[in-house]
């Protein structure tokens, strides 16, 4: 306590830096203010750039036909089912291996590890995990999953690749989540004579599923747009049915773009469905992110935070 | 000092030689003391003297400190408390302890309450019974009755530390450590937490933090003075006010430093 208190009282010294010297501080103050200001805008700018022009151009594509039909006349015609279809089957999928697998390894790390070399080398490979790029991961999910353990080019293969892809964007969200809930949480339920994991499952996790679900959803917008690993490891140029077990492979939405965009039997003609397609991921991803929105207000005005 | 320890009749918590150091530095040092059975006993002393380091000792909420190591004796109803074969969450159900922040969890008053009864496995017809019981002993009762379902963030401050002691209470402790549980709140909401401890005692062991000397002599019935993590003075509260043995505990009473 008292420390923290003298740790304020030389922080209220005047700060002075690169930006601020020689000018006065009402001037700096709106120069300061105005590039944040600016900065925040052109993200903001930006993405309203991006939906909008992909809207422009897409929405002409999309209909009943366009969401529910094949792919017709080497697709040229007809729609995306399968490829919707097959995305949704990727987050399902990959969600149901890397929620579970990186919230419990998040709660291990954050609750129980204690600070020794064992741990540090767990958040290193993490910390590489999360930094390896797409690529390598359908690499190595066509070696380990398609050829070693024989699943074959399948939905399979590629969930499970797409799950180790977002097992650290997952771990990670978990994680913030676990240090924002407040200490004094677990100090005042164990001093009711509370086991550790009594104390994690009735007052830690339940502060923490906001941050948790925000996080997860975030990471299934990543599976749903992933490229390189699903074309190595089960997504097919062209397939006019669904997949009919986790052994198939699938159509699925980016990868299809791709195809259309760049190798397709009519790139100029497809244009349009080029432009429905990403508009369709699109929607699908900011769909999900106005879920998460939703479930983490649902959560707050729960817990009154 | 001895001849004080030897006068406490029925001891609750008997202390021998303890001492504690986080990492190198050793923050409590051959501290002995007893705590008379249903009695409030007040820790006063500098910020930093240890204090509140010796009351969460007698809890294990040390345990959660890394690199913190112990040594020495403490004995609770007979048990040495940091004994190999001694349950941790065993002992505070029964040592129970309420903070210095007010901290309710994000739930309802209701939900709060029954948290430690729920955990510890109650019969559900009985949570009723418990949650009342529980909040009309900590004076709460009257003010919450007609939205106990509502959130417990949404009391004031010194209700939210009435919860919080209501909650404490809910679990039928023996004893209850306080960590300066007043020192967040204003005057009034003070003076009623320390009413109901000075009425808690009736059936509880009390041990007490302060801040406050007004507070120590006003409520408790033993004091002991901390400096530097050494305990060096102890008795009764009456003796240590008006006729303090040490130098440096008068100083302190009387506002000289601290």
């Amino acid at each position: 306590m008292e420390l923290s208190a003298k740790v304020n009282e030389t922080d209220h010294k005047p700060i002075r830096d690169g930006l601020s010297m020689g000018l006065n501080a009402r001037t700096s103050e709106k120069i300061a203010f105005s590039l944040l200001t600016l900065s925040a805008m052109a993200v903001a700018g930006f993405v309203l750039i991006i939906l909008a022009y992909i809207i422009y151009n897409g929405h002409s594509a999309i209909s009943v036909e366009f969401l529910t039909e094949m792919p017709r006349m080497r697709m040229t015609e007809g729609g995306i089912y399968p490829a919707i279809v097959g995305t949704i089957y990727l987050i399902i999928g990959s969600m149901a291996t890397a929620l579970p697998l990186g919230i419990m390894a998040a709660i291990y790390l954050n609750e129980y590890a204690g600070e020794n070399r064992t741990t540090w080398l767990i958040e290193m490979a993490i910390n590489n995990l999360a930094g390896t790029p797409s690529v390598v991961f359908g690499l190595f999910g066509l070696a380990l999953f398609v050829k070693y353990f024989g699943f074959g080019s399948s939905l399979l293969a590629s969930c499970l690749t797409l799950s180790l892809l977002t097992l650290p964007v997952v771990i990670r969200s978990t994680q913030e989540a676990l240090i924002a809930v407040p200490n004094e949480y677990r100090e005042s339920s164990l001093a009711l004579g509370t086991s550790k994991w009594q104390t994690i499952r009735h007052v830690v996790l339940p502060a923490a599923i906001p941050g948790i679900t925000t996080g997860s959803i975030l990471s299934i917008g990543r599976v749903a747009g992933e490229t390189a690993p699903i074309l190595l490891t089960g997504a097919a140029y062209f397939l006019p049915r669904l997949p009919d077990s986790v052994y198939s492979e699938f159509m699925a939405l980016p990868y299809h773009l791709f195809v259309l965009a760049t190798s397709g039997t009519n790139i100029v003609k497809t244009r349009p469905l080029q432009y429905g397609t990403a508009l369709v991921l699109l929607m699908i991803v900011l769909g999900l992110n106005f879920l998460a929105v939703l479930i983490r207000r649902h959560y707050r005005q729960k817990l009154k935070i | 000092m001895t001849e004080d320890v030897k006068k406490v009749a029925q001891p609750h918590i008997v202390v021998e030689n303890l001492n504690l150091w986080y990492g190198e530095k050793q923050a409590l040092k051959n501290i002995s003391l007893q705590v008379p059975r249903n009695s409030v006993t007040a820790l006063i002393g500098p910020s930093g003297c240890g204090k509140s380091t010796f009351i969460r000792c007698l809890n294990r909420m040390n345990d959660l400190v890394k690199n913190c190591r112990i040594k020495g004796k403490v004995l609770i109803e007979n048990e040495d408390i940091y004994g190999a074969d001694v349950d941790v969450v065993e002992l505070r159900k029964k040592v129970g302890m309420v903070f210095q922040k007010p901290n309710p969890f994000p739930m309802s008053i209701y939900d709060n309450i029954a948290y430690g009864p729920r955990i510890h496995g109650i019969n559900k017809k009985d949570i009723d019974g418990v949650v009342e019981s529980a909040l009309r002993s900590a004076v709460l009762f009257e003010e919450t009755s007609d939205r106990l379902k509502s959130p417990a963030l949404s009391l004031s401050g010194g209700q939210q530390q009435r919860l919080c002691i209501a909650r404490t209470l809910a679990v039928k402790p023996k004893i209850i450590l306080f960590d300066e549980p007043t020192s967040a709140l204003d005057p009034i909401s003070t003076a009623r937490i320390e009413d109901l401890i000075m009425t808690l005692k009736k059936d509880y062991t009390i041990v007490i933090v302060t801040h406050n000397m007004q507070q120590a002599a006003r409520i408790s019935d033993y004091t002991g003075y901390f400096l530097l993590g050494e305990l060096i003075e102890f008795g009764q509260t009456r003796q240590i006010f008006h006729s303090p043995k040490e130098k440096s505990t008068e100083d302190y009473i009387t506002g000289r430093f601290g």
